[in-house]
């Protein structure tokens, strides 16, 4: 089995990309990927408040495949009833931040408080790892430092140049998860396993953009053994899910 | 046939590096005939022994082609050893890290080498994307001024993650016809579907960046696009042949 852990549905004409779940579903059926965790490119309740109904209605004519998380700006304290309907109403599984969207520092009050509530119902929150100012796996482990208790996936962990820095800061703080979408080193997720242990690896395709079939070729292409590929692909992330509580 | 247009010889002071037959075998294990090899900085930061060793691999090794790396700080000394590189070791055109060997692409200071280039038909492959120092503008920018000197950007012309460089790597490219890419790393792969349906497959050329990168992943990369069979053929190796001249013997005088 394997389950993608970050993948988006979303229709943005301002930036030209017009992913309906249909298109990310029959890349998923062409790379044998089984279920997706999916969130949108836009966030809540900026810029678009209707992100979340969207997202819902989307995921609704893929029941079995698709599983949401919801995306969330920082700055607005209504974040946090957002929060809680994605997850009580929708069964959503997760949050996720993408700072360089938002402005807002990983490790900034704001920011905390989203990762409190997410931590609150045992969920993860993903955030957007990569070489950009306010994304990086230094800012991103403060975070981390901050709140325990919540499990935080580096996602792209640490994009073209602070890959090292990413498996560097999971091995400190055990509440990292490493994410592979995008980055372009197979040696990397080797040596992510190797280092922090492959329960803390999740495979993901950051489709329909980069191609889910190109991302599973890459784990692949890491070498390693079917146990710690099987946990990479599907258990590490299905065990994390299951232990979200959809209400406080 | 399949070229890859970006692989490095050599051990660099950087932490990277491979021989000539580990490449060999990375290339035998991903189907890949040909690669241009550009040198590494060594450890002893002398690129001139690099260009030595890159010559040499290519000596023994048809499959691989020869590009010469200067530095331009080094202003006079960098232009003559871009023709000892080219007249005597046979390089078939210049190799530019601004991030390794520290300089902005644009800096008028390179000009003296650009007009070599151009006299001497070398197309030029610069290491693109790096911060402050080679962003696809930059290039733009180098392009604008050596419109017959073909240039090939690295890395579909940036290095992010969130792909923010590729507008403007996609404007570089639609502004300036001397300009390709490679295709090593890029963030997401309909980045290279829309070059190609809208600037032309001739526009995008297979690159690996090998050691740093996989060659398996990224030659899969190229060949799991969704483009027509003549574009993949242009974008695996045609377009390689014709920037670099593979199908002229002569050296340029």
């Amino acid at each position: 089995m394997i389950v993608d852990s970050h993948a988006h549905v979303d229709e943005v004409p301002a930036l030209g990309w017009i992913d309906p779940a249909s298109s990310l579903v029959s890349l998923m059926d062409q790379a044998g990927i089984d279920r997706a965790v999916v969130m949108t490119y836009t966030e809540l309740p900026a810029v678009n408040p209707s992100a979340l109904d969207y997202l819902a209605d989307q995921i609704a004519s893929y029941p079995d495949r698709l599983i949401g998380y919801v995306r969330v700006h920082p700055w607005y304290p209504e974040a946090l009833d957002l929060i809680e309907r994605a997850f009580g109403e929708f069964q959503m599984k997760g949050v996720k931040l993408h700072p360089v969207g938002n402005l807002s520092h990983p490790a900034s009050e704001v920011s905390l408080r989203v990762i409190r509530r997410a931590a609150a119902h045992r969920a993860p929150v993903l955030f957007h790892c990569g070489d950009e100012a306010l994304t990086t796996p230094l800012q991103i482990a403060q975070a981390a430092e901050a709140v325990p208790e919540a499990n935080i996936i580096l996602g792209h962990m640490g994009g073209y140049f602070h890959v090292d820095e990413a498996i560097e800061v999971a091995a400190r703080y055990p509440n990292i998860y490493l994410e592979t979408s995008a980055m372009p080193y197979p040696n990397q997720i080797r040596r992510a396993v190797e280092v922090v242990g492959a329960q803390r690896v999740l495979f993901a395709s950051d489709g329909p953009g980069c191609s889910p079939r190109l991302e599973v070729h890459k784990v692949r292409l890491a070498g390693l053994s079917a146990s710690d590929e099987e946990q990479v692909f599907a258990s590490n992330i299905v065990e994390l899910l299951e232990a979200v509580k959809p209400r406080l | 046939m399949t070229i890859d247009v970006l692989t490095f010889v050599g051990q660099s002071v950087f932490g990277y590096g491979q021989s000539a037959e580990e490449l060999l075998a990375r290339l035998d294990a991903a189907d890949v005939e040909r690669a241009v090899i550009c040198p590494v900085k060594p450890r002893a930061y002398h690129l001139a022994a690099a260009n030595d060793a890159v010559a040499e691999a290519a000596a023994q090794q048809a499959r691989l082609i020869p590009l010469a790396r200067v530095d331009p700080n080094l202003e006079e000394d960098a232009l003559r050893e871009l023709d000892r590189a080219v007249g005597t070791l046979g390089a078939r055109g210049l190799f530019l890290h601004p991030w390794e060997e520290t300089f902005r692409v644009n800096d008028p200071r390179l000009d003296p080498l650009l007009a070599h280039c151009a006299e001497l038909q070398l197309p030029v492959v610069i290491a693109t994307g790096y911060p402050w120092l080679s962003e696809a503008a930059q290039v733009g920018d180098l392009a604008r001024r050596f419109p017959s000197v073909a240039m090939v950007m690295t890395h579909g012309g940036q290095i992010n993650i969130s792909g923010l460089g590729q507008a403007d790597a996609f404007a570089v490219l639609q502004k300036h016809p001397n300009v390709s890419i490679d295709t090593s790393g890029v963030y997401r792969q309909d980045f290279l579907e829309d070059v190609a349906a809208e600037l032309g497959p001739e526009r995008l050329l297979f690159g690996s960046n090998s050691p740093r990168m996989d060659v398996r992943l990224e030659v899969q990369r190229v060949r799991w696009l969704t483009v027509d069979e003549a574009s993949s053929a242009l974008i695996l190796a045609g377009n390689a042949r014709r920037v670099f001249r593979l199908d002229s013997s002569a050296r340029p005088s």
